[in-house]
């Protein structure tokens, strides 16, 4: 490590420190002093709203979905971008990134754009075989995979490299078959970057809004999810519901994340 | 015959890395693939095992087909050089493992589980993890792993290469040890000379993707097929038109017997019981070779009162292994 003077030290600490505080720390905190400004009140009055509770039921039933969905094909595609050879793998290894780079609003609008019912590619057909996607559940969950997509596979991806192949070669030659070796050998070795990932993806998917909001249609009790309703509290000047709503939604995304950091083991970092 | 592989190739872009091989491994012997890093020895184990597959050609494991069939089919024992233990398992889960596969019954797990970390000297480590194991120890439970299934063969991909030399030399011990007592068709890769010469049956030396020789430690050493067999398998020098090793160099110091070739001594080293020299030939013999490297014993030099400097007469002895050197191009 480079020895650096301690004033420059302190410097640095207090720089580091005071960016974290100033952009993430105290704006949050502001939130959760302003939910509980009235004490627990707000949050008696948010859950006895039928269109509060509404939104936030949707919210997880899409974002566990959403999750499921993302860690089976997460796990599948980290298989395939490590263990094997094909023609395309460094496009398809680009496009999974592309929804860390694209802005929700543009992922909403390519979405409507093939899938809506009217005149797209793909509408079309499935409207006429009884499929509505936009400004439905489906529409919804869509959405919130593809900008969830990249955070599983971005945390299992270095895992199953740094592990190698030997151990499965090894099961194989023990008589484990494709399905043994995984759930015995490669599972276990990633367990740890999956709970990771599917934390971030739930995080991630709770908070979605750009995306969800254009093919979600916005419609109270039937397409509006916690995150739009805070949009509209906010808007229509109840202020004490929408801090008390984020505080939810805030407050479960933390709670995942340190959960996993306390049952984590110590020597996978 | 117990393993028969018949003409088997295989490419990586426009390398061969092994280019039509057939060789065949007899039942119950320790066999040693050795040859250079990069020779294709470890490819033909693979391809053996079933790891990797070869473009053409075909692999019969104890009579049966096994070209087509994947590594789980094929019952074979494989050890790694990294070990490839099963990281976040016990030692005695892993050894375990191909017998929890075959859905043995408790008990048997358990016995055979005992038996084997007996017999690789595991039996206080059962309930560590791996990585509270020496190198030495994770390559015997690997071993022990391999064996529980009582695997038709046991393949070892270069099994001590990632040990330090003391341990090394232990565990190449131990495997010749082991497999008198076990006696399963072992194949173990290596390209260390010393250890196919001290472990082995029966050797095959492969280089560039070919089999230059098969035969004993002894046939190897006494009657190499090749110029590259016979370098391989210990030391080399030059003298006129053929090569052979140091140690059947000849050495007189009055010209005596016809076709022997005159020349200084340029180097002199003394290592153990050992006199090694560095041979000048007289111009018109050297013709800008290297200089000869001779070995003698200590006594025979001290009889023949050779110093540097001194003058010699060189031949190769009576019954040496010879080659006809390579023409130089």
């Amino acid at each position: 490590m480079v020895e650096v003077s301690t004033p420059v030290k302190w410097l640095l600490r207090l720089l580091a420190v005071g960016y974290v505080f100033f952009l993430v720390a105290w704006p949050v905190t502001t939130i959760v002093r302003e939910a509980f400004a009235d004490g627990l009140g707000t949050f008696v009055d948010l859950f006895s709203d039928e269109q509060a509770v509404n939104a936030l039921t949707l919210t997880a039933q899409v974002a566990v979905q959403a999750v499921l969905i993302n860690l089976v094909f997460g796990v599948g595609i980290s298989l395939l971008l490590v263990r094997y050879e094909f023609p395309g793998k460094r496009v398809l290894s680009a496009l999974i990134d592309l929804p860390m780079a694209v802005s929700p609003v543009v992922v909403g609008l390519s979405l409507l754009l093939v899938y809506n019912g009217r005149d797209g590619w793909f509408g079309k057909h499935l409207e006429e075989w009884g499929i509505q996607i936009i400004f439905s559940g489906t529409g919804m969950i869509m959405a919130t995979c593809f900008v969830a997509l990249p955070l599983v596979i971005r945390e299992v991806v270095p895992v199953l490299t740094e592990i190698g192949d030997d151990q499965e070669q090894a099961a194989r030659s023990l008589g484990a078959n494709a399905r043994q070796t995984f759930l015995r050998i490669t599972l276990p070795s990633i367990k740890w970057a999956v709970v990771y990932g599917v934390v971030l993806s739930l995080a991630r998917s709770l908070g979605e809004f750009g995306a969800v909001k254009i093919v979600s249609g916005n419609v109270s009790n039937q397409t509006q999810t916690a995150t739009l309703l805070v949009e509209k509290q906010y808007q229509s000047f109840d202020q004490a519901g929408a801090y008390a709503t984020s505080f939810v939604l805030a407050f479960v995304s933390v709670l995942c994340i340190v959960v996993v950091s306390i049952l984590r083991p110590k020597e996978h970092h | 015959m117990s393993i028969e592989v018949t003409n088997v190739t295989k490419k990586y872009g426009d390398f061969y890395a092994l280019d039509d091989v057939s060789v065949s491994l007899p039942t119950g012997q320790l066999t040693a693939l050795l040859g250079p890093s990069g020779g294709g020895k470890s490819t033909l184990l693979r391809i053996i095992a079933g790891l990797d597959t070869a473009d053409s050609g075909s692999v019969a494991i104890e009579g049966t087909n096994a070209t087509k069939l994947p590594p789980q089919k094929r019952n074979v024992g494989f050890v790694f050089q990294h070990y490839a233990v099963f990281k976040h398992m016990t030692v005695a889960k892993n050894v375990a493992f191909g017998l929890e596969i075959r859905k043995t019954p408790k008990a048997e797990v358990k016995r055979r589980v005992g038996e084997l970390l007996e017999l690789v000297h595991l039996s206080q480590f059962a309930d560590r993890l791996p990585s509270q194991l020496s190198g030495g120890q994770r390559q015997r439970m690997a071993l022990a792993r391999a064996l529980a299934v009582e695997p038709t063969v046991l393949l070892l991909d270069e099994p001590f290469g990632a040990l330090d030399a003391k341990v090394r030399k232990e565990l190449r011990e131990w495997l010749r040890r082991l497999h008198d007592e076990v006696h399963v068709t072992t194949v173990f890769v290596t390209h260390d000379q010393e250890e196919a010469m001290e472990v082995a049956d029966e050797i095959v030396v492969i280089n560039q993707g070919r089999v230059e020789q098969v035969g004993s430690p002894d046939q190897l050493y006494d009657e190499p097929a090749s110029d590259f067999v016979m370098g391989f398998l210990g030391e080399v020098t030059r003298l006129g038109p053929v090569r052979l090793r140091p140690h059947d160099v000849d050495v007189v110091v009055e010209p005596g017997r016809s076709g022997s070739f005159p020349g200084t001594v340029t180097r002199m080293l003394r290592v153990g019981f050992e006199v090694r020299l560095q041979v000048e030939l007289d111009p018109e013999f050297s013709r800008g070779d290297e200089p000869v490297s001779v070995v003698l014993s200590r006594g025979h030099a001290r009889a023949l009162d050779i110093e540097l400097g001194s003058k010699v007469w060189l031949s190769a002895a009576v019954g040496a292994v010879t080659v006809p050197a390579m023409v130089a191009v």
